[in-house]
């Protein structure tokens, strides 16, 4: 008999018959009691239609815990759980703080792999409903991340003109420069100003300076965005302008991108946001 | 006393419930009288909203689509800020579902936007791959009833005291204000959608039901 085999089997059938031979026992005890005992004890004198009653004292394991569950329910109202002391969101704040404690210290000094799997896992929940999983846009749908970066998206911005980020010197219009001034601007923030790296067109270099008078009215001579009222284009092409987007959102021509200020990134999920979504262009 | 109790069952029943409830109503209705106030900053919809709230009501969005963010961080995390109870002071009824099929939708209008709505409501699959939301394309071809959402927008004025018209409450005004208004606000919205057949039908006074639903869905926060 291979099923007796299995422990569970064995031993539900084990309780199965000790429960039968348990309530056979035990019936039959009472079966009896009740064919030949008889009342015995002394009466405590009240009656109720002829139904009378014996006196039995309560066992004391009774008493003791009825007096220890009186002094328990002392305890669990004065001191262990005061009445009106409990708060749900008093609970869930402490969870927040505690948790937000945690992540601090954990992630104070992120190495750049770090930011990289943070940034990637904040990307795939908060920006690719919008962007797309591979921050492609998904056909024009949002901003093509993918030649974030570039010079040929500073081209592109300089062209349409950029709005809707909230700054003080309001917004961008399109077409300060022509294609060829704006490729030589491009190539000087690239090289000279942000310094991500070589530009495309190093022999622009130096005309894009002398054009880059026209950006610098705004966005200051030395990149760094007059002290908040205009982007910082001394950041471009790193985490920290990406962090600048997120928290003042944009609204352009593709259409609106909403703040991430509130709360819901901490400084560190912004950075490694920004650098993930640096990494995403190719060139 | 305690002998005409047992003889009036009624009254033993009543002093029985009250008791038993005792602790209930000590603690559970003057918390309910304070909580269920309008909070600060909550206030009506106006009317272009309310019929983006009929339509979603219409299509039992509420059946997958739950409004309630509990106070958990995991929740939090990604819905928002957890609900509170003076929120749905105006929402009648209220629409907190029960299931989700689909994402919470209580503070939808901070992290989704206009052009974003209209391509989901479009072809859910085109933003959210996997998705499993059907196509709700015939909203831009139905008009939306304006005419409902003022006699229900005038009901709860009138009958439940609303503040419409009172100081930094939206307001509502006669039928011809409160339609100038939704027209105007619809604008707002019409002019950041993408759908030409929209702005067409928009520029001839007729608003789609696509506006309304995302006039209501913005205004969810």
């Amino acid at each position: 008999m291979n099923w007796l085999n299995d422990n569970v089997n064995l031993l539900t059938l084990i309780g199965a018959a000790a429960i039968v031979i348990l309530t056979v026992v035990i019936v039959g005890k009472y079966i009896k009691q009740m064919k030949t005992d008889k009342s015995t004890g002394e009466l405590s004198g009240n009656k109720w239609d002829g139904i009378e009653e014996y006196k039995n004292p309560l066992p004391m394991g009774w008493s003791l815990a009825f007096i220890g569950v009186i002094v328990w329910g002392l305890w669990y109202w004065l001191a262990g759980y005061p009445l009106g002391t409990f708060s749900q969101l008093g609970q869930y704040n402490e969870e927040v703080s505690n948790y937000t404690k945690r992540f601090e210290s954990k992630w104070a000094n992120p190495d750049k792999d770090t930011l990289m799997g943070m940034g990637e896992g904040v990307f795939l929940v908060k920006c690719a409903p919008c962007h797309g999983i591979t921050g492609d846009g998904m056909n024009g749908k949002a901003r093509d991340l993918t030649t974030w970066g570039t010079e040929d998206h500073i081209v592109d911005v300089v062209l349409k003109g950029s709005s809707g980020q909230g700054y003080p010197l309001g917004q961008m219009p399109a077409g300060m420069l022509d294609k060829a001034s704006a490729t030589a601007v491009a190539a000087y923030i690239v090289q000279d100003l942000a310094k991500t790296g070589k530009s495309k067109h190093p022999e622009l270099v130096e005309q894009g300076k002398a054009l880059y008078a026209t950006c610098g009215a705004c966005h200051g001579n030395d990149g760094k965005g007059n002290g908040g009222s205009a982007p910082a284009l001394a950041d471009y092409g790193k985490a920290q302008f990406i962090v600048d987007v997120l928290n003042h959102g944009k609204k352009g021509s593709i259409g609106n991108m909403l703040k991430f200020n509130d709360g819901r990134l901490t400084d560190i999920q912004k950075t490694a946001v920004g650098t993930y979504v640096n990494s995403l262009n190719k060139e | 006393m305690f002998h005409w109790l047992e003889k009036n069952p009624f009254f033993f029943a009543v002093g029985v419930f009250v008791v038993i409830a005792y602790a209930g109503i000590v603690t559970v209705v003057p918390d309910f009288m304070e909580s269920a106030r309008p909070l600060k900053g909550v206030k009506p919809y106006t009317t272009l909203q309310l019929a983006g709230r009929q339509i979603y009501i219409e299509n039992d969005c509420n059946a997958c689509h739950s409004q309630l963010i509990r106070p958990f961080k995991s929740e939090t995390d990604r819905y928002g800020k957890y609900s509170l109870s003076g929120e749905y002071a105006y929402d009648r009824p209220f629409l907190w579902g029960s299931r989700r099929i689909g994402p919470d939708l209580h503070r939808v209008g901070n992290y989704r936007t206009t052009d974003w709505n209209e391509n989901h409501m479009l072809d859910p699959e085109s933003v959210v791959p996997g998705s499993i939301m059907p196509k709700y394309g015939f909203m831009f071809d139905k008009s939306m009833d304006f005419d409902t959402a003022y006699a229900e927008a005038y009901t709860v004025k009138k009958v439940f005291n609303v503040p419409y018209d009172k100081p930094g409450m939206p307001k509502l005004g006669t039928y011809e204000e409160a339609k100038k208004a939704a027209i105007k606000e619809a604008g707002a919205i019409v002019a950041d959608m993408k759908d030409q057949a929209v702005k067409d039908a928009y520029k001839k006074g007729d608003i789609k039901e696509i506006v309304a639903i995302i006039a209501y869905l913005n205004s969810l926060k």
